[in-house]
């Protein structure tokens, strides 16, 4: 059954690959998240049991894990199995974008709260919290009743579902360095993190907006080598990084929700410029009208 | 063929002066009423009575008549004369008329004006007018003139003496007329009353049309019974203290703005204040013999104290500013009045003008000139009857509507309380906190029915148009026409009642107000089968803050109508909200939204928005995914959708567009429904347990399974050197042919 989850982004591990042989088989399945499906493979089963057992478990298995790599298992699912895995993420994020396109097709602009409601419409119980989060990327301040385009809004709350833990480390080492603290010796003490110690003298750090761009990036760098929930391609967040002197938290989450490669490497939604190309569904919608 | 009787009777007048001028005209050639009496006495109350009447009667005739009420114009005289023939007529003669027949005694003619002349400082009579026996002279007072009449003229005119159109500034000085009982100095110009005091016995005293301003001089005639001040500028009653014996007083005309000094006057029994600046009547007490009051055109907007006139029994109102018969109401006390006219007043306009009048004032026996009949009188009391049942009608309703606001408002309260106090918290729990016993409106009971209909039959009160079913501290439960209204979750309730077919078949419209959108979804199958009709549902306080809250109503079996107040519910902020409704719901095929028509643009703005939300709500999603979410009752509708989902997916594609047309459009959006919060919550708490569950029995079977794999590795591993192994055994035991053939022939025999 490994063999059915080839999973989106991740990179599919042969059976004999090496990094298979160097985790115990549980730990293994776990990690590769096969455990979550299969538990709620199980769970759907149990919930519907009876109609189940009259065309066949069997068949049930099978519709299960083609719909789960077809990414439409995720559709009307309580929001604890949405954000459970990241191939659940992005077929939200990919089921999110196909059904509303043509609201952003429109032009409509909209706010926060709409677009939660949006979200409300596929997964009844999606946090609130999450689309404040999302956003804020695009508003950058407060004003949380101003109006949002449909792709602004989609390419940062893509960022903030699908690497909310990392935001959230991301954040608190942010808000270290803010501080003068040098969160590696914090987090996770190395012996490369000394050199950095030198903080910004006062006045140019009350004068300086952010943080130093090198010294953040270097702290991402270790984030994401020991993370172990998804994160941006290390290569290009530092290709982020590398472009400014200093920056702050929300300016990197601007750049990070505007960087091709990082959508390209997510893989849920289409380029910028193809967002609101679907033409499989403007057929459909056309046969519909 | 006049005279003759003029005289007897005037001369019988004459004798009976002493006692109270009675004046007796005998008419023995009119059959009808061979005997009119004029009596100015106040046993014979009938004269002043005709009197006014006639004057009415002239008033209608006459836009002047107020100005003529006791003093006749000159071209009044004709009938005055012509009166003779008329009993009617002849009662109607105005006091002064009869007088100046009176002082024309025996004379043909009746041309009054012209009997007397005065000329200031001249001692000879004028030349132009035959038979003028009076003289004026100027007296030793510079100013004024003294007025002499010759001993014929005071023989034959002896207690009269008429002075009208002399053109007079001031009263001339009377010389030698001590006995004189009528003075008439109508039509002049005098400014003052002077010069009259001496003449005390003077009972008439005419001086209509001049031009006083202020009521003075006649303080010495205590004998005056009639006093005519009609047409000049008086602005005050004033001065009258001692005519206690005042009969008639007439002051028509002037610029008096308020009844005052009057109280004294208890014989007075006519008054005419008409054509006055009166603003209302009042100060009417002492009148005690007062018959006619005339009040015609002044600006009264109100009248009191009548009731305190025990012989009042006409009272002229017309033309005046009365709006509400209660200013007026006093009239309806008075047991003695039986004439009265509101004609030209804003009263008389009214719908209820003539049966409240009549209703209010059964001893009224003409009204604006009019007899009272008795069909009149019958239906005033029924209309009177039927405007008591609407006001008691009306009462009821207010009283009603006064207790409905007073609910609304009590919801409201608890509904912002509820709002306000935690607003994060499920509005459960919200709910048990404020049905808590410190609430206030749960001391007077919750449950206070207002009429006795709602325990009753809920169609006893059908005919009438707001039937109040059932009014309580906590909700209310309204039926109005074709609309329910239900104020407060309380509410909701009602929907279990037995409601009769009738009441229930006539409600298509159905309104929430103060209540949780998430209970008005639980009630909704209720409502669908109690009100099958009801085509419109309003919202207004209801907490819709979720697009797919509108899901819920699709289960409804018509909707046309859908009015969403934007005051508390969120909802109708957001720019999509009106096209995920017509998507949602499009089954219906609405035809008004907040009150604005569904154009066709809309439907199909609505499909373009949403169209693609349906498409893979109901084509992509699993088919295991499909059964749970639809649940059982509504599995067989849609078995078709199930059945061509459980064909390979490659074959689908014209089956399937054709067994949506079948099912029905709603199928592809069926998926879209809601779960109310509470329901949700408890669901997630289900699955939460069931993954645990799942999540240990996974456990189970993975550690199992490795536990296998690794045996299976294991052996995997052992195997090749087991193998070889085995065959070394094997082989080293082959060796020697013949040992193991002696051995294994020794296994056989052994075995046997």
């Amino acid at each position: 059954e490994a063999g059915v989850l080839e999973l989106g982004s991740y990179p599919g591990p042969r059976m004999l690959s090496p990094e298979r042989l160097a985790l115990p088989d549980y730990e293994y399945l776990a990690q590769r998240h096969v455990l979550t499906y299969m538990e709620d493979a199980v769970c759907q089963l149990l919930e519907n049991k009876e109609d189940i057992s009259q065309y066949g478990v069997a068949r049930f298995f099978t519709e299960y894990f083609n719909s789960v790599c077809q990414g439409t298992h995720i559709l009307f699912r309580e929001f604890s199995f949405i954000q459970a895995t990241p191939h659940n993420r992005a077929s939200f994020l990919r089921a999110f974008w196909k059904c509303f396109r043509t609201v952003g097709k429109n032009g409509d602009l909209l706010t926060m709260r709409e677009y939660h409601c949006l979200l409300q419409l596929l997964c009844p119980d999606f946090p609130l919290e999450l689309t404040q989060k999302a956003a804020r990327i695009v508003l950058m301040d407060d004003a949380m009743d101003c109006l949002m385009s449909f792709s602004d809004f989609l390419f940062a709350f893509q960022i903030q579902f699908y690497y909310s833990e990392f935001l959230e480390s991301v954040a608190a080492i942010y808000q270290d360095l803010l501080a003068g603290k040098n969160p590696n010796t914090v987090i996770v003490p190395t012996s490369s993190s000394g050199q950095h110690r030198q903080r910004p003298p006062l006045g140019e750090a009350s004068l300086l907006e952010g943080v130093e761009a090198s010294l953040f990036s270097q702290c991402l760098e270790n984030l994401c080598d020991r993370h172990k929930y998804s994160c941006p391609p290390p290569a290009l967040v530092k290709e982020v990084l590398s472009n400014v002197q200093r920056l702050t938290f929300y300016g990197f989450l601007v750049a990070l929700s505007k960087h091709h490669g990082i959508n390209q490497a997510l893989g849920a939604l289409p380029d910028k410029g193809d967002l609101m190309h679907d033409p499989a569904m403007d057929e459909e919608l056309e046969r519909l009208l | 063929m006049i005279p003759g009787k003029y005289r007897s009777v005037s001369g019988r007048a004459a004798n009976n002066v002493n006692c109270g001028l009675h004046l007796v005209i005998q008419t023995s050639s009119l059959p009808e009423k061979s005997k009119v009496e004029f009596k100015l006495n106040k046993e014979t109350p009938s004269f002043s009575g005709r009197l006014l009447q006639h004057d009415l009667e002239r008033n209608y005739s006459s836009r002047q008549g107020d100005g003529r009420v006791i003093s006749p114009s000159p071209r009044n005289k004709s009938s005055c004369i012509s009166s003779t023939t008329n009993v009617t007529e002849l009662c109607g003669l105005e006091m002064k008329t009869t007088m100046s027949s009176l002082s024309a005694f025996g004379d043909s003619s009746i041309q009054t004006p012209s009997k007397s002349r005065i000329r200031q400082g001249c001692h000879s009579a004028g030349p132009n007018v035959s038979g003028d026996h009076i003289h004026l002279a100027s007296s030793s007072m510079p100013s004024f003139p003294i007025l002499q009449r010759s001993s014929e003229e005071k023989i034959l005119y002896s207690d009269r003496l008429t002075l009208e159109r002399q053109k007079l500034t001031v009263c001339p000085i009377i010389d030698g007329e001590e006995h004189l009982r009528l003075l008439n100095f109508q039509h002049n110009f005098i400014t003052r009353i002077q010069n009259i005091s001496n003449l005390q016995r003077l009972i008439f005293l005419d001086l209509y049309d001049n031009q006083i301003e202020e009521i003075s001089g006649l303080s010495t005639l205590r004998s005056l019974r009639v006093l005519l001040l009609g047409k000049n500028r008086i602005k005050r009653i004033s001065n009258l203290e001692n005519l206690k014996s005042l009969d008639v007083l007439d002051l028509h005309g002037n610029q008096i703005t308020k009844i005052e000094n009057v109280s004294h006057l208890c014989d007075l029994r006519v008054l005419n204040l008409a054509r006055n600046l009166l603003s209302h009547v009042d100060n009417l007490s002492g009148l005690d013999s007062l018959t006619e009051l005339n009040l015609r055109h002044n600006q009264i907007t109100f009248v009191r104290d009548v009731d305190n006139l025990p012989c009042l029994q006409r009272l002229f109102l017309s033309f005046n500013n009365i709006s509400t018969f209660e200013s007026v109401c006093c009239l309806a006390d008075s047991s003695s009045l039986s004439d009265i006219t509101f004609d030209g007043n804003p009263i008389a306009q009214e719908s209820w003008y003539k049966h409240t009048i009549l209703q209010n004032m059964m001893q009224l026996r003409q009204l604006d000139m009019k007899r009272v009949t008795e069909e009149e009188r019958r239906i005033a009391s029924v209309v009177a009857k039927k405007e008591e049942e609407k006001k008691r009608e009306s009462h009821k309703q207010s009283l009603l509507k006064e207790k409905k606001r007073l609910t609304i408002n009590n919801v409201a309260r608890k509904w912002d309380l509820q709002q306000n106090r935690i607003p994060n918290i499920a509005p459960n729990q919200d709910r048990k906190v404020s049905d808590s016993p410190q609430d206030p409106s749960q001391l007077h009971g919750s449950t206070v029915s207002a009429f006795p209909e709602e325990t009753g039959s809920l169609d006893s009160g059908l005919n009438n148009t707001l039937q109040g079913l059932s009014v309580t501290d906590t909700h209310l439960v309204e039926v109005d026409g074709d609309t329910l209204s239900l104020y407060g979750s309380g509410a909701l309730e009602s929907l279990d009642r037995n409601w009769s077919v009738q009441t229930a078949g006539m409600v298509t419209t159905v309104s929430f107000t103060f209540i949780e959108f998430d209970e008005i979804v639980q009630v909704l199958p209720k409502l669908k089968i109690k009100f099958p009709n009801s085509l419109h549902l309003k919202f207004k306080e209801t907490n819709l803050v979720m697009l797919q809250q509108f899901n819920a109503l699709a289960q409804l079996r018509r909707v046309d109508q859908l009015t969403i107040d934007p005051q508390g519910n969120p909802v109708v902020n957001f720019t999509l909200w009106k096209y995920y409704v017509l998507f949602r719901l499009s089954h219906f095929s609405m035809q008004k939204i907040n009150g604005t028509e569904v154009t066709q643009n809309d439907m199909i703005m609505a499909e373009r928005l949403f169209g693609i939300l349906a498409h893979v709500a109901s084509s992509e999603l699993p088919q295991y995914r499909l059964i749970s979410i639809l649940g059982d009752v509504r599995k067989k509708q849609f078995r078709y959708l199930l059945e061509t989902k459980g064909k390979k997916p490659g074959l689908v594609n014209e089956e399937n567009s054709d067994s949506k047309r079948l099912v029905g459009e709603n199928t592809n959006r069926a998926t879209l429904n809601y779960t109310t919060r509470d329901f949700y919550n408890e669901r997630l708490e289900e699955i939460k347990e069931k993954k645990k569950f799942c999540k240990m029995y996974m456990e189970d079977l993975v550690k199992e399974a490795t536990e296998i794999n690794m045996k299976n590795e294991a052996l995997q591993k052992l195997w090749p050197q087991m193998f070889i192994e085995l065959v070394r055994d094997a082989v080293i035991e082959i060796r020697n042919k013949n040992s193991y053939m002696k051995l294994c022939l020794q296994q056989i025999t052994d075995q046997k």
